[in-house]
């Protein structure tokens, strides 16, 4: 009888280590991973600078700094020539005006890294193991997992924002990126799905902005890293407007207001 | 139907999906004259509050009694929006008055500048699509 009431120290430790396996089996999984870190960024927040009326809250600006233009993509020098031809002609085009169709006038997302760019206002929000980026301009989400391993590039099914996870370094939030589709391209620029983006986001200014440094790699099409930073600033109260850009106007004689992809008649 | 196949044209050159630095989400405003503006003075017969672009269709009336249906072309809601346009605040019969700048090719299209309504108040097309330049209301020579 006694022997059934007081087990050994031995059999105590083991009985211990059993029970607290089960509880961590039994634990929904997502628990045990589930980063209780908040940031505080929940809310809308607006491009800064804003570079036009209407694209943000006319507020006035304070400082941060605004960050320097984004500089021009180090590409290896066989695929350079072409992306500066492409930029020229663009150019050109435009100044005729008859601008080459573009992903936008096709009502294709931005994909990342341009969705970050906040063309419209933008909401973030925080929930636990989550960060999820709410853009104005076509409805792109974009959700960032916190603590969970990336997809292996080969292994991501290409999506316009791709894969996206996120870690914490002291107060700076890590996220990087993999599995964007090839044609999702920012700037024009080329990228294979080995291309990898790696964003810091940090508060600055009291709270009141949130710089994010983007780094983008690629070993098959670029020479080394491209950085540059964006800059967000808080919009209190802002709330977030639809944006369904296939809502058009799809008059069968409406021949200048639509611009269409190549298409055959 | 000429501008269509010139941008056509255009497309099938410059395949790269090309993601320029965007004044505007949506399409480049480059098919219209950078450096003309003038007022239309008419009646809306479609007021269309759509993504990517709002757009206005108007019957112009010249002095001669000869009328011109005109589309105009507003930016996209969310910034009207923002610069204090409201989703009904135009309906088909209003008499209103625009400064826009008008397609390259000729045809009765144009960009919108500003926009008064038939109550005096008037309201810009954001930042994108660039201020209105001419006064309202100046003599009728001025206009095409």
């Amino acid at each position: 009888m006694s022997r059934l009431l007081v087990a050994s120290p031995a059999r105590r430790r083991a009985r211990l280590v059993a029970l607290v396996t089960a509880c961590l089996t039994l634990a929904p999984p997502l628990a045990a991973q589930q980063s209780v870190k908040i940031m505080g960024i929940n809310g809308s927040w607006e491009r800064y600078p804003s570079i036009s009326a209407g694209l943000g809250s006319e507020t006035e600006h304070l400082p941060p700094r605004p960050p320097d233009p984004i500089p021009e993509p180090p590409l290896k020098p066989e695929y350079l020539a072409a992306w500066r031809e492409a930029r020229d002609r663009d150019r050109e085009l435009t100044a005729q005006g008859v601008p080459p169709v573009s992903s936008g006038s096709a009502c294709l997302p931005q994909g990342m890294p341009g969705m970050m760019m906040a063309t419209f206002p933008m909401e973030i929000l925080e929930t636990p193991g989550q960060v999820t980026f709410i853009q104005e301009a076509f409805n792109q989400v974009r959700r960032v997992y916190l603590d969970e391993e990336l997809v292996a590039p080969e292994d991501a099914e290409p999506r316009f924002s791709g894969h996206s996870v996120g870690r914490w370094e002291g107060d700076t939030l890590v996220v990087e990126t993999v599995g964007v589709k090839d044609y999702a391209r920012f700037q024009n620029t080329p990228h294979s799905m080995q291309m990898r983006i790696v964003e810091r986001m940090r508060l600055v200014n009291e709270g009141d902005y949130l710089e994010n440094v983007v780094t983008v790699t690629d070993p098959e099409y670029l020479t080394g890293p491209w950085t540059w930073t964006w800059m967000y600033k808080r919009w209190p109260g802002y709330k977030i407007q639809e944006y369904v850009c296939e809502d058009n106007r799809y008059a069968p004689d409406d021949q200048y207001q639509r611009l269409q992809l190549d298409k055959t008649e | 139907m000429k501008l269509r196949h010139r941008i056509s044209a255009a497309a099938s050159v410059a395949l790269a999906l090309w993601v320029a630095e965007p004044a505007a989400a949506h399409h480049s405003f480059a098919p219209y004259e950078p450096d003309v503006q003038f007022q239309l003075d008419g009646v809306v017969t479609k007021y269309q509050w759509l993504n990517p672009h709002v757009y206005i269709e108007m019957d112009v009336t010249d002095e001669h009694g000869e009328t011109k249906h005109w589309l105009i072309e507003g930016a996209n809601p969310g910034i009207l929006n923002r610069v204090g346009w409201k989703w009904n605040m135009l309906a088909e019969g209003d008499r209103i008055s625009v400064i826009v700048s008008p397609l390259r090719n000729g045809e009765p299209g144009a960009l919108l500048k500003a926009l008064r309504l038939e109550d005096g108040r008037i309201f810009s097309n954001g930042g994108p699509a660039g201020p209105a330049r001419i006064p309202w209301d100046q003599p009728k020579e001025a206009t095409p």
